[in-house]
């Protein structure tokens, strides 16, 4: 390297510093200009990537349907949210007519969807499939050509970059953005990234976008776990939001261009913790992982009797993995799918074994064994305690998992 | 050499983390650590009201000096009313606020407080707010701010300017016109009346009360357009209604020939049941079974809205229908008639 080789490149670390640091006896007049200067900077990287992003998004308007009917009366408090008449969004995932948006866009059960591209033109829309976990869904309209958004590779994601919240909810003529940043990654047992950009109807079905306009996830509700169709609007515009990430989306969309509406799977039992017995204790002082969760009852048909599980067995870890005790076993079953196989690892009397399950849909699951005197404490045990972060899953029920 | 290199290496090094930093592709020279001197003094131009609540109206707000000699412009509500209200200056200074004038089309009041030599804010029409700029709100959230506390302060992003069809408590939100939506939470008791600014520190909107908005039922944050506190304070009426009232010959009834599905009173789809020969929608190619779902690009969710929209079309107009026949979308254009 020459000399002028070096001094230019010293000039041009000295230029960008210079960025950094001015002198400090720059006038009022200035500094305000500067602070506009970088504020007019930020407002066009924002409008330029909602532009870049604006041919992929989809309003989709709906007919028909009703309001999503509360489950029970303990169902959770965000049921009492009322479904408004739209429009709402989606983005083209494909240039070929398939849309990806959420499945609260459908909590009604429309009878007709359309979609609106952004050139104006309508198509009639099939809905193909539903993931109630990653609350995502999958249409189908008969169009080619399209402008496919593009998504950034999920490991590339970074907790603290900027992202844009977008949709068509308004019905405006120009989405709605807000503009946030990445506030974690590997949210919900890993399905989703959070931001604090503002989320609502608005842009649920959306896309989360990057400044350069590629889609960081497709905004969804997620609260807790499990839930009903609305769970997770309850925390609309409070710098708690969520999208799906691509490798997420991956997981579920063969199953869901193959129209499999994807639920949340159950082992179908009654969890109940390890009593508190002198002897387990002395055991779990013993051996520190031992600890685990007690199954107090099975419904029968269910995934549990499928896998001749008993009662009175002890769930000992999932996946390999240790678990101690209700809520998060709970908690890591959370985002299973129905068709999902778990293996479990079971402490029956003094055996242990590994158990292969696999998990069914609540509706595919029958009534609970009427459990001993002494086990139907144990079920009542099962509840996780208020406050929890699972709190508006249905845990008073007996079919919790 | 081996000195040189390690220069070069750090070099780049150093280059690489100064682009890292630089947030959002701002140009070089851009000091990025404060609005503050875009806020400027306009805090000390926002007023903190105060006055019975009423049902679930909040008793509290927030409102602009417009005017040296203490003239303030807010939005209407239970809160400005022929009682007066009680008015508290940044400096901590409380007057009593007498209620000069109301305008309920575009929901704004103007105060007046007996004071000389105040600081204001003069309002600038917003017409040139793109997606993507930075407005900042201020106002009397939650009446944080007490006594000779300034206000508070917030900072978003601008989307659009659009009409909105909202709910307040449950009753249709009366304004009529476009409104500035942004991201910044001011859907809070006691925003309303506050100022939005833009990144050059302008007074370009007036916070608006909270309401929900009916195509979303969640509560939106949105400015009114300072073009109509400009309106407003120079005293010019509110523009009529955008839509046209229905037609002013009851002999001339709009009509377009199609007779929908409709069963008992429940509220069904805009199914066409039958076409009348001859009639605009026999013209137009409207089929038994097509659905309607848009008219002049109005989304028509069920049968009664179809019959409000028709009645709002004018005999002789040419409007683009809609439809959706089997799996296809079909446009068609309408050229309405006269009732027979």
């Amino acid at each position: 390297m020459t000399h002028a080789n070096l001094h230019r490149c010293l000039a041009w670390v000295l230029a960008l510093f210079a960025c950094g640091a001015r002198p400090s006896g720059t006038c009022a007049a200035d500094v305000a200009e500067e602070a506009r200067q970088f504020e007019v900077a930020k407002a066009r990287a924002i409008r330029n990537a909602v532009a870049a992003i604006a041919p992929s998004m989809v309003t989709i308007e709906t007919v028909g349907g009703a309001q999503p009917v509360r489950q029970g009366m303990r169902g959770p408090v965000e049921e009492s949210f009322r479904v408004a008449d739209g429009p709402t969004t989606g983005l083209l995932l494909s240039n070929d007519g398939l849309i990806l948006a959420s499945s609260f866009n459908f909590a009604r059960d429309p009878s007709i969807i359309t979609v609106r591209l952004s050139d104006g033109r309508r198509f009639v829309a099939t809905l193909l499939a539903r993931d109630q976990i990653r609350r995502l869904a999958l249409l189908r309209i008969e169009a080619e050509n399209l402008s496919a958004a593009r998504w950034v590779p999920a490991g590339e994601i970074q907790v603290g970059q900027y992202s844009i919240a977008c949709g068509h909810g308004l019905g405006a003529s120009q989405p709605f953005a807000s503009l946030g940043i990445v506030s974690a990654v590997g949210r919900r047992n890993g399905i989703a990234i959070q931001t604090d950009a503002k989320t609502s109807p608005i842009n649920y079905g959306g896309p989360l976008i990057d400044l350069d306009g590629r889609v960081l996830g497709l905004i969804v509700p997620i609260a807790g776990a499990g839930g009903g169709a609305l769970a997770g609007v309850g925390w609309y515009d409070s710098g708690i939001g969520f999208a799906i990430p691509r490798d997420r989306v991956d997981d579920v969309l063969s199953r869901l261009r193959k129209g499999e509406n994807i639920e949340p799977g159950k082992i179908g039992v009654v969890l109940a913790p390890l009593e508190e017995d002198p002897l387990d204790e002395m055991f779990r002082d013993l051996f520190p992982s031992t600890r685990g969760v007690r199954i107090a009852a099975l419904a029968r048909p269910s995934p549990a009797e499928r896998a001749e599980l008993q009662a009175g067995d002890i769930i000992l870890e999932l996946e390999g993995r240790p678990i101690s005790d209700v809520a998060e076993l709970q908690r890591k079953l959370s985002d299973r799918a129905a068709g999902e196989k778990i293996v479990l690892k079971v402490k029956r009397r003094w055996r242990t074994l590994d158990v292969a399950v696999l998990l069914a849909a609540p509706k595919d699951i029958g009534p609970f064994d009427t459990p001993e005197e002494e086990e139907e404490a144990g079920a009542d045990d099962a509840e996780l305690p208020p406050g929890d972060d699972d709190s508006n899953q249905p845990t008073t029920q007996p079919e919790g998992d | 050499m081996q000195r040189r290199r390690t220069i070069a290496a750090c070099a780049t090094c150093l280059m690489s983390v100064a682009a890292a930093t630089m947030p959002l592709r701002a140009a070089p020279g851009v000091r990025t650590d404060s609005v503050a001197p875009l806020i400027g003094g306009a805090a000390d131009c926002v007023v903190k009201l105060y006055g019975t609540a009423a049902g679930r109206e909040h008793g509290y707000g927030t409102g602009v000096l417009v005017s040296s000699d203490g003239r303030i412009v807010t939005t209407l509500s239970l809160l400005v009313n022929l009682r007066g209200v009680r008015v508290v200056l940044p400096d901590g200074r409380r007057f009593e606020g007498r209620l000069e004038r109301i305008d309920e089309r575009r929901q704004l009041a103007l105060v007046k407080i007996e004071a000389e030599g105040l600081p204001f804010l003069a309002p600038v029409p917003a017409t040139d707010l793109a997606g993507g700029d930075t407005v900042m709100a201020l106002g009397n959230w939650f009446k944080i701010a007490e006594g000779n506390e300034p206000v508070s302060v917030c900072k978003g992003v601008f989307s659009v300017r659009t009409p909105l069809e909202a709910r307040r408590l449950a009753q249709d939100f009366d304004y009529i016109g476009d409104v500035l939506i942004y991201d910044a939470l001011t859907a809070n008791p006691g925003a309303a009346g506050g100022p939005l600014l833009d990144a050059r520190g302008r007074f370009v909107g007036l916070v608006g009360k909270v309401i929900e908005s009916v195509s979303t039922n969640t509560r939106i944050n949105y400015a009114i357009p300072s073009e109509e506190v400009i309106a407003f304070l120079g005293g010019e009426a509110a523009e009529p209604p955008r839509e046209p009232a229905a037609p002013v010959d009851p002999s001339r009834k709009p009509y377009v020939g199609v007779k929908l599905a409709k069963l008992g009173y429940r509220h069904v789809s805009a199914y066409v049941e039958r076409v009348r020969p001859g009639s605009p929608a026999a013209e137009a190619g409207i089929r038994v079974d097509d659905l309607i779902i848009a008219i002049d690009g109005r989304r028509i969710a069920d049968a009664d809205e179809y019959d409000a929209e028709v009645a709002r079309l004018l005999p002789g107009q040419v409007v683009p229908f809609t439809l959706k026949r089997g799996a296809e979308i079909v446009n068609v254009e309408v050229k309405v008639g006269v009732a027979p």
